[in-house]
């Protein structure tokens, strides 16, 4: 159904858009989301397949988060070209394809369904988002390639096409491993990680929300289909770097967009603890909080600036728009962890699943860098109620926007059980 | 009921947010002050008014708060200080609006009955503490954030990991009380996870050495003295110490009780020392704190039921009157624009009415008969003497070195020759000085009827350590 209404309102915009204004071909698009998310939420916990594609509690989980970040940055960009949300839209499909299937070869076609049209995006500003996104495409046909070969030997490993075959012996680990680098990539655990700081720089900052949540979550539903039943050994080796590597790089960035790219890395190690028992509940529910947190931090940053944010043109934002600075402090201290935010029971839920899988030397080491997270998490928070002149245009839609997952994460930090049962359902 | 309690001040700590006008905010606490001292009266002794709702169904993590003695006391003494301060601190609405949701918060981190609802709570105050401070603090407001946030996360962690260890560890089911207490750790494991606990709650005690984020904490805050106040009534380590950390893990505390009770004596020896030598008013008061604290704990890790009774009176005691002196320093602010002790000079001879106030708080402090402090004092040292004769009479000298520096600090502002003048108290100064010397003195002559609540949980404690050290 989901895919039925991505898939037509991809078709039917793609030639109307020649026809209907900018603003009303927004508010379609807004409309197709929208009915994506309704039929979502209509079929909650019914799976049903059809060949390859099959609708399950992942693919539902992770399309919801997608469809979040879709809409979010749908509304979130000022653009009066119309192909730009042409693009979200076709990316989105992708994405839920991504999520919505066992078959390693569909995978790979949703997999660059998703990635073309946020190559395109990444240029959507000239100049420096140019090499930006040359530098995102390059790796991203490489971590295809990758994934091809991994898609190649998994095949004659087990000779199945399924993601999550049990197999054994040398031939099956190297094709886990060469999946986990495709994927690896699209998630930016290290070290496949060095296209992300610079992508997040370049690109307009709401494509960059869209990459740091839709491509996550549909990226992380892959993971959990393909990695799950069997985690590699290399598995633990990419999440220590990649906790080590975020958590430690966005210790030094003095511009905000950089530092949420290398917190992003480190956020990917905390997620990929749950693939150890792939546990859907604790994974979505991290991903939710992220989502929302990642979600809010950028809409504030977009407003103060489309372009490069250095903390310094954060300061004294709370004085000029108190909305938006307390929006922007809450968001920190959710992908802090701090309790009573939502990110809190995000990273309480993965590490118990850590814990639970016996991984105690990785999560002692999650542990130590969340603390070392504190200090650069707090200077992009606090930042906001310095002294100095911030520039923010704000819109209503944004600003309610940002209300509404501010307060999200606050509820979902007293309230963790409201969504944790239907995720539960849904796996 | 305790819900009510603690959504109540919360509510409108929100409202005020919000841009609720400040009597209103002013309402609000009195009538959470009100239901304290209800719920505190009506208390009928062991665990009352609980309730239990699953929060993270699946993880064994409950909503579960009650009150039992000991609960019961702090509610009574939050719900006083926030009553006092709102009355008298000249703050705006909002700043107002968050002492109160951080008087709610505390409210629910006294009340837990489930760990992890503990830790939830523990943290969650920090927030209102961090906005009092970044939205009305000084100058070095930011260095003061940074140091304070950086000791207190650095202490959660362990708490965090010591918190899912006594879980696991100990086989419990769920993260209620109860159960963890039916569930003890043991072992060479109950020693790290006692560590853990000590680690967290040794700096909100605070003991030294970790002390080093408060007085720059007191410094940099609003001088109306609202937020110190509430800053004293988040020293819930020897709280937290009592309930959870020694009672989970007896063997983890049994190997480090000598240690402990090593850091709690030179805490109060040290506290009294540097505030001896202040010059700032706040500074001394914070340095007092710390070696109140330091007594305090001194009771609760002697083990003993005399030890611990006394260590917990002290808390509540101490937060009573030393948010008082905050506050008091706050109004002395108000009117002369100084915090410096030498600048004030024989203010006695113009407000006698604001140095007979200082005159009870001082001395319930330094630990006068009949004034709050004392039973608490007495009680502490009775009780340690039997767990360390040597360290309680160093902690013991802290006492004699408190009533040199608070006498001198008293002579000092009040007495000495100088023509400062300074407005006597006024408006609603008078019921805060009544309410206030009301409290002190009920507290030093009756400390029996606030004691009795808390006796049998002092003895369980003492069961669980086998009688005492």
């Amino acid at each position: 159904m989901t895919l039925l209404v991505l898939g037509f309102f991809s078709v039917a915009l793609t030639l109307l858009g020649f026809f209907v204004p900018v603003p009303l071909f927004k508010r379609l698009t807004l409309l197709g989301l929208a009915l994506a998310v309704l039929t979502l939420l209509l079929t909650w916990g019914k799976p049903f397949a059809f060949g390859p594609y099959g609708v399950d509690g992942i693919s539902q989980t992770f399309t919801l988060l997608t469809l979040v970040g879709a809409l979010w940055t749908v509304g979130l960009v000022r653009t009066r070209r119309f192909e730009f949300y042409l693009l979200v839209l076709y990316a989105a499909t992708g994405m839920h394809l991504l999520a919505s299937t066992q078959n390693l070869i569909l995978m790979l076609v949703a997999l660059e369904a998703l990635s073309l049209p946020l190559y395109a995006l990444a240029t959507w500003r000239r100049g420096e988002g140019l090499e930006a996104a040359l530098k995102y495409f390059l790796l991203g046909a490489l971590a295809a390639a990758f994934f091809l070969y991994g898609t190649a030997l998994h095949y004659g490993a087990t000779g199945s096409l399924l993601a999550g075959t049990p197999g054994k012996g040398p031939l099956y680990a190297l094709a886990l491993g060469l999946l986990l680098v495709g994927l690896g990539f699209k998630v930016a655990l290290a070290p496949f990680h060095f296209w992300t700081p610079d992508v997040y720089q370049g690109s307009p900052t709401p494509v960059v929300l869209f990459m740091a949540t839709g491509v996550k979550a549909a990226a992380f539903a892959a993971l959990l289909r393909v990695v799950a039943p069997g985690a590699p050994e290399a598995l633990s080796l990419l999440i220590a770097l990649s906790v080590l590597i975020g958590n430690l790089a966005a210790l030094t960035q003095k511009e905000a967009k950089r530092l949420l790219a290398y917190s992003s890395i480190a956020h990917a190690g905390y997620m990929a603890l749950a693939l150890y028992t792939g546990n859907l509940e604790a994974l979505g529910f991290y991903l939710l909080t992220y989502v929302l947190a990642t979600g809010l931090a950028f809409a504030v940053l977009s407003e103060v600036s489309p372009d490069r944010v250095p903390l310094e043109r954060l300061k004294g934002l709370f004085h000029r728009d108190p909305l938006l600075g307390l929006a922007l402090f809450v968001a920190a201290l959710s992908l802090l962890g701090l309790p009573p935010l939502g990110g809190f029971w995000g990273k309480y839920l993965v590490f118990t699943e850590a814990a639970k899988a016996g991984q105690w030397g990785l999560l002692i080491l999650a542990l130590l860098t969340s603390v070392v997270s504190a200090y650069y998490y707090l200077s992009l928070g606090l930042a906001v109620f310095q002294k100095g002149e911030a520039a923010a245009a704000p819109r209503p839609l944004a600003r309610g926007v940002a209300l509404l997952a501010a307060l999200a994460l606050l509820l979902l930090g007293f309230l963790p059980g409201i969504v944790l049962p239907a995720l539960a359902q849904g796996g | 009921m305790v819900v009510l309690a603690i959504l109540l001040p919360i509510l409108f700590g929100l409202l005020l947010l919000l841009g609720l006008p400040r009597a209103l905010g002013v309402l609000g606490a009195g009538l959470s002050f009100l239901m304290n001292l209800y719920l505190f009266l009506t208390h009928p002794g062991g665990v009352a008014h609980g309730v239990q709702a699953p929060l993270l169904p699946g993880a064994g993590v409950y909503w579960a708060f009650a009150l039992d003695g000991l609960s019961a006391l702090f509610f009574l003494t939050i719900g006083l200080t926030v009553f006092l301060g709102a009355l008298v601190a000249k703050v705006e609405g909002r700043f107002l609006g968050l002492a109160l949701l951080m008087s709610g918060l505390l409210l629910g981190l006294f009340a837990a009955r489930d760990l992890l609802v503990f830790y939830l709570f523990f943290e969650a105050a920090l927030i209102p503490a961090l906005l009092m401070l970044l939205f009305y603090g000084g100058e070095r407001r930011l260095r003061a954030i940074y140091t304070f946030l950086l000791f207190t996360l650095a202490g959660s962690l362990p708490m965090l990991a010591a918190i899912l260890a006594v879980k696991a560890l100990g086989g419990s089911p769920t993260f209620l009380l109860e159960d963890l207490l039916a569930h003890p750790v043991k072992g060479q494991a109950a020693f790290w996870v006692f560590l853990g606990f000590a680690l967290a709650f040794a700096i909100k005690t605070p003991l030294f050495p970790v002390h080093a984020w408060l007085p720059l904490f007191h410094q940099e805050n609003h001088p109306s003295g609202l937020a110190d106040a509430l800053g004293t009534l988040y020293k819930v380590g020897v709280f937290a110490f009592f309930r959870f950390a020694i009672p989970l893990a007896p063997e983890g505390f049994y190997e480090l009780q000598g240690l402990l009770l090593f850091l709690a004596a030179i805490s109060a020896l040290y506290g009294a020392w540097v505030a001896f030598s202040a010059k700032d008013f706040k500074t001394l008061l914070a340095y007092a704190g710390v070696s109140h604290m330091g007594v305090a704990a001194l009771g609760v890790f002697s083990g003993t039921p005399e030890g611990a009774l006394g260590g917990l009176y002290l808390l509540a005691a101490s937060g009573v009157y030393t948010g008082g002196l905050f506050l008091l320093a706050g109004r002395l602010y108000e009117r002369l624009h100084t915090l410096e002790i030498g600048r004030y000079r024989g203010l006695a001879a113009s407000a006698p009415g604001l140095a007979a106030l200082a005159l009870f708080l001082f001395l319930a402090m330094v630990g006068l008969p009949g004034l709050s402090g004392f039973p608490g004092e007495l009680m502490t040292l009775l009780g340690a003497y039997k767990a360390s004769p040597w360290l309680t009479a160093i902690a013991f000298l802290s006492v004699i070195a408190g009533a040199a520096y608070a006498l001198t600090a008293f002579q000092k502002v009040f007495w000495e020759e100088g023509q400062r003048e300074a407005e006597d108290l006024k408006g609603a100064e008078w019921p805060f000085a009544a309410l206030t010397v009301a409290a002190l003195v009920l507290m030093g002559v009756f400390p029996g009827f606030f004691i009795k609540g808390l006796q049998p949980l002092a003895e369980a404690f003492a069961r669980i350590l086998g009688g005492g050290a």
